[in-house]
């Protein structure tokens, strides 16, 4: 009795106290300053990035990037990164705000950049409606390397599909109701997103106002979005998704776009250019399954609709391959400049074909290594076979330190393939990140 | 070596029903911490904030570390999702894959109700305690069978042996510490694992404030998933 009160003194006197909880020490004043709530947030992290290319000089995106440069069998770039989170919270509304700071080093260039990928006022006035206003990421689509129904969020870089991606300017609601029965969760996500000369003007044609609406159905135990866009900057277009889980280990989904009066300028045999007007199809299925021997399998088919063709981009090839020759031989840049201009159209993608398999393969702590996950990440061109193979190994020896070693080793295709004329035949990077 | 007797004046499932009222309320959220720990004794710890409402909804809000500071996870029945601020979308994942790594796997960290997912197929007397043996309702349950000591007098659980169908133990849960945590809420302050499958490593929970508190239906929705950190006080 004595000694629980002298405990309690002790407690009383000293709150910062170790209490001991069993076996584990619980260092409860750590604990309450990390559960008071606070109106402010700030997180963040810092990255360091070197990568070595190993260049390929006979590859045609080699020779249209680094047509002017005098380089060796590698170029190694180092790149830092700043990564700046918070918010601040008064009453229903939020400010949100994230911004990166980058900057890249190599034997060609040197430069900084530092973009605000979020930032925005979010007001909740209950927990059934929020409303956003400011530039913020919607991030539609089930799929994990490619969502082709993403229809208001840039492009996710398949190589890499879970790096931060930079958000639109846009009004956006979300309004969400719980029901009892098979539908469990409906919400409507309405969204207004204005294009205009410095407002989103990388999104797609200015001055227009456009519009665009999701909602979800949490019905019979799978997700599924029906989303839609309009207004002028990109041409009409519709998509459902669907993703479910089926048993302890098993999860599939799927992504569907319907693509009206699109727009696309391709190379014909010839070497003439030509613009081709129609409907298209993206799709993609895949599925999520961890063995148990914690081995989890990402796998995926895409088909893109909007994609060139093999034949399309072997033309795109040519034109570069005789553009560069031009340039060396009779330094003239009119082709490898048309080249340049085309990319914006769609051939400069990572994956600018019509149809791929990916698929990731990674292990949870093999050897009893704890925080340490080896993966091995393909993506693989199904027409003209050329494919990516990325092993990766990633380890977080203590909280808040990351290390990720990824190595673009294998990267194999013939002669006019996709993955065979990428600038790189193999590349080795590092990732070292400390969140904070 | 203690002597098992079936018991078969009690309504196993009743009894269940009650374990589930003392080891939660109806309606709560509570602070843990869940920490790894290595054979060489080295600790990985995460500060995680759990939102509760009936039966089968569950979230999650991770505060620590910074690492894992702002995800969130949500639970309805055998729906499971993650949300990574940096992904920036939820994604669905399963039960038997772990968002913290170690012994726990999702479906201990976002635990229903035993009720919900077990049956009670038998119930035996172990001197102070029932042993009580589950069967899972449905094949997505994470695991097959549960064979559950149960303290008599307090009626709460002070040991679970998680099995496969062909009874494999897949891992051991242990209760212990009981402390008031107040409003009536008496019950272990700490869930500590193994695992044959982990030979040598351990994952505990600890319970700092387990509180009751209502929460809107929609609470416990996809799209409200980057807005739980305002469900803190």
């Amino acid at each position: 009795m004595k000694r629980l009160l002298a405990i309690k003194i002790i407690l009383t006197l000293f709150p910062g106290f170790v209490f001991a909880e069993g076996e584990y020490d619980l260092e409860l004043k750590d604990l309450e300053k990390q559960i008071e709530k606070k109106p402010y947030t700030f997180t963040g992290y810092l990255e360091y990035h070197p990568i070595l290319f190993g260049l390929d000089k006979n590859a045609s995106l080699y020779k249209l990037r680094y047509f002017d440069h005098s380089l060796g069998d590698t170029l190694f770039q180092s790149n830092g990164a700043v990564w700046l989170e918070g918010s601040y919270t008064k009453g229903i509304a939020t400010l949100f705000a994230a911004t990166k700071s980058t900057y890249t080093a190599s034997s060609i260039e040197s430069r900084g950049k530092t973009q605000v990928y979020t930032g925005y006022l979010s007001l909740k006035p209950s927990p059934s409606l929020t409303l956003d206003f400011g530039k913020r990421t919607m991030k539609w689509g089930k799929g994990y390397a490619w969502n082709p129904a993403a229809f208001v969020d840039r492009p996710k870089d398949p190589d890499d599909p879970e790096l931060s991606l930079e958000g639109y300017v846009v009004a956006a609601g979300d309004y969400i109701k719980s029901l009892s029965g098979n539908l469990k969760t409906f919400s409507f996500t309405p969204l207004v997103m204005p294009v205009f000369d410095n407002i989103n003007d990388d999104f797609g044609k200015i001055d227009k106002v456009n519009f665009a609406a999701k909602a979800y159905f949490l019905f019979y135990d799978t997700d599924i979005d029906v989303m839609a866009l309009a207004g002028g900057s990109k041409t009409p277009r519709y998509g459902f998704d669907f993703s479910r889980n089926i048993g302890t280990n098993l999860e599939v989904h799927g992504e569907f776009a319907y693509i009206t009066h699109v727009k696309r300028t391709v190379i014909e045999d010839n070497g003439a250019t030509r613009q081709k007007t129609f409907d298209a199809v993206n799709y993609l299925v895949g599925l999520r399954y961890l063995s148990a021997q914690d081995t989890t399998y990402i796998f995926e088919y895409y088909h893109q609709g909007t994609g060139f063709t093999s034949q399309e981009m072997k033309n795109y090839f040519s034109l570069i391959d005789t553009g560069h020759e031009d340039y060396i031989v009779r330094h003239n840049l009119r082709k490898l400049s048309r080249a340049i201009a085309l990319q914006k159209g769609g051939y400069a993608a990572f994956t600018p074909g019509t149809d791929y398999l990916y698929l990731r393969i990674s292990q949870k702590e093999p050897f009893d290594i704890l925080y340490f996950t080896p993966a091995i990440t393909s993506i693989y061109n199904l027409h003209d076979r050329s494919f990516q193979v990325t092993p990766e190994l990633l380890y977080a020896p203590i909280t808040n330190l990351e290390f990720r070693l990824r190595t673009g080793l294998l990267v194999a295709g013939s002669k006019n393939s996709e993955f065979g004329e990428k600038p790189n035949d193999y590349r080795i990077e590092l990732r070292m990140r400390y969140y904070f | 070596m203690l002597l098992s007797f079936p018991v078969y004046a009690i309504d196993g499932n009743q009894l269940l029903a009650q374990i589930d009222k003392n080891m939660s309320p109806e309606s709560y959220e509570t602070y843990r911490k869940i920490i790894n720990i290595e054979p060489d004794g080295r600790k990985r710890e995460f500060t995680y904030y759990t939102v509760k409402k009936g039966r089968d909804k569950v979230a999650g809000l991770f505060i620590a570390p910074a690492s894992e500071k702002g995800r969130t996870t949500l639970r309805l029945g055998d729906n499971m999702w993650l949300y990574v601020p940096n992904v920036g979308k939820p994604v669905r994942i399963t039960s038997l894959q772990s968002v913290v790594g170690g012994v726990f796997n999702n479906a201990d960290i976002l635990a229903l109700d035993y009720a919900e997912e077990y049956t009670v197929e038998k119930v035996e007397e172990q001197g102070k305690e029932y042993l009580l043996s589950l069967k899972a309702k449905t094949k997505t349950v994470a695991y097959d069978r549960l064979k559950m000591w149960v303290q008599k007098d307090r009626v709460l659980p002070t040991k679970i042996e998680c099995m496969t169908e062909a009874s494999m133990l897949i891992k051991t849960i242990y209760f212990k510490d009981i402390k008031d945590f107040g409003g009536g809420i008496v019950r272990p302050a700490v869930i500590e694992t193994d695992s044959p499958l982990y030979k040598g490593y351990k994952s505990a929970m600890v319970f700092a404030k387990i509180k009751k508190r209502d929460f809107k239906d929609e609470v416990f929705s996809l799209t409200f998933m980057p807005n739980m950190e305002s469900l803190l006080k």
